[in-house]
């Protein structure tokens, strides 16, 4: 089935997330409507001299019981934290989906599961083991744990995906970067279904330093748009959807959850941190182009808004420019005030909070928003949610480098 | 079983999906569903739990890890040698 322009169309039929608030779709979209915080003491580590002392870390995530059904991955226990939140993202994303596992037509499937930074904490564990316990040698996983592709690969190898397998990495575009791919596979018939998204998990000593030294990190928390916002809190996780070509979908009765209409992908090439207004504006410009989409028809949009200073500012800015007033009657949330920012998985993870706001007819807070910045003018959905007519909604991802991608989501075709 | 055999029997079940009690000096590795990551994981074990280093080369057949036995002779070999060396070293 093609659209208007003679692309095939995609739909969602899987999502799966792990995140702070919820270690499911579910679990996060209730911990969204309590308007939860994700956000506590860090720890999980020796914390030494370190000074920013609080992330949005997942506490009580269990491998074990959660991969001890897979079948055909038989490492993936053995792998890297963040394979495991890959794995069980999208292990929920394809049991909702009800395709067949292992997929019935291997090289019609892609795979793409990306991560800003891979394995960090494994290559921590490495060195310390190397340089400070004068071990004789590392783990023998330890390669296979820390490369930047091994979620995709233990993903792909569970549900038996043999066409394009990889990870994207574009810091906290990342996942968006890779369900955007997939899209345009699955509208290029190069495949009809794929697992795409990405997951994160980057938070030890070495991290938090770097970060640190950055001097972008909240000591308090994660308040985007608000006056007192002061930067932004690490969190983990992983969000992955299953998408498929819609006929695919409708064929063998699939529950559709969404359409997937539009992408924007642009680069600010100006500056590693700060964030400009024109490429952000252009990536939703490009993406509502995509969708064929006026502007005034979207209802819900999860901003990147990562609570640091510049970045909520020139995203508000951006947002004005491609809305016009309809900016201001636009639902606008960061779901980081909760979730904390799982860099490259944020995308995932928001654009299942989009799909869920559209099934709901509900969109998620920003928490933490007593006092708006003066620039920041819009409708954030301050504190707590509401319900909403939600028919199109948009996800912003905006990375370090000035990485810039934008979803579109429609309801699911008639 | 001694000491060492006992103990590199241990490290074999451990690495095991589904860990057997019937395991003796004959039984062949690859009756074990060993595979070669598995093995990775086993040597990097049994070099940890008797302080030798073994000369292990993934791309190759090794006679040395054909069964339970070849293993653990080859391991007390390499035990004899650090102990060997050490001493020649203090005399």
């Amino acid at each position: 089935m093609r659209n208007g322009n003679g692309t095939r169309r995609v739909v969602v039929t899987g999502m799966g997330a792990v995140t702070p608030i919820g270690l499911t779709v579910p679990e996060l979209w209730e911990g969204v409507r309590q308007a939860k915080s994700g956000v506590s003491e860090l720890g999980g580590f020796p914390l030494d001299d370190l000074k920013i002392l609080i992330a949005a870390q997942i506490k009580n995530f269990d491998q074990k019981a959660r991969l001890k059904h897979f079948q055909r991955d038989k490492i993936v226990i053995h792998a890297d934290r963040y394979s495991w939140f890959a794995a069980a993202a999208a292990d929920e994303a394809m049991r909702q989906s009800g395709l067949e596992i292992p997929v019935a037509n291997p090289y019609r499937a892609a795979c793409i599961v990306g991560s800003g930074a891979g394995g960090l904490v494994t290559y921590e564990t490495a060195y310390r083991d190397l340089f400070i316990h004068n071990k004789r040698a590392t783990h023998p996983l330890t390669l296979l744990r820390i490369i930047g592709s091994s979620a995709s690969a233990h993903v792909g190898i569970e549900f038996g995906v043999k066409g394009p397998t990889f990870a994207t990495c574009s810091a906290c575009s990342t996942a968006t970067h890779a369900i955007g791919l997939a899209f345009d596979y699955i509208r290029r018939d190069m495949v009809d279904v794929a697992i795409a998204g990405a997951s994160e998990s980057v938070i030890n000593y070495g991290t938090m330093k770097a970060w640190q030294a950055l001097h972008v990190l909240s000591p308090q928390g994660c308040f985007p748009f608000a006056k007192k916002r002061n930067g932004t809190v690490l969190g983990e996780g992983a969000g992955i959807l299953v998408l498929e070509e819609l006929e695919h979908a409708q064929k063998r009765g699939a529950n559709i959850l969404g359409e997937l209409i539009g992408f924007g992908l642009t680069s600010d090439a100006k500056d590693m941190v700060n964030p400009g207004v024109e490429g952000p504006r252009e990536a939703m410009r490009m993406a509502l182009a995509d969708a064929g989409l006026e502007p005034e028809k979207i209802d819900y949009l999860n901003a990147h808004g990562t609570a640091t200073a510049i970045n909520d500012k020139n995203e508000t800015n951006a947002i004005k420019e491609v809305f016009g007033d309809h900016a201001y009657k636009l639902a606008i949330s960061s779901t980081k005030s909760m979730h904390g920012h799982p860099l490259g998985a944020g995308g995932g993870i928001e654009a299942t909070l989009c799909i869920k706001a559209m099934e709901e007819n509900w969109v998620p807070p920003t928490t933490g928003l007593d006092e708006p910045d003066p620039d920041c003018d819009l409708d954030y959905v301050p504190n707590v949610g509401r319900d909403h007519d939600v028919t199109y909604t948009m996800s912003n991802s905006f990375a370090f480098g000035g990485l810039n991608t934008v979803l579109v989501f429609g309801p699911p075709p008639a | 079983m001694d000491e060492v055999a006992t103990k590199i029997v241990e490290i074999l079940k451990k690495h095991m999906k589904e860990p057997r009690d019937d395991i003796s000096l004959s039984t062949e590795l690859q009756d074990l569903s060993i595979e070669s990551l598995d093995l990775a994981m086993i040597v990097f074990d049994i070099e940890d739990s008797f302080g030798i280093e073994i000369p292990y080369n993934a791309n190759e057949e090794v006679e040395d890890f054909k069964t339970v036995g070849s293993v653990v002779d080859k391991v007390r070999e390499l035990i004899e040698n650090k102990d060997g060396s050490t001493a020649a070293a203090g005399a």
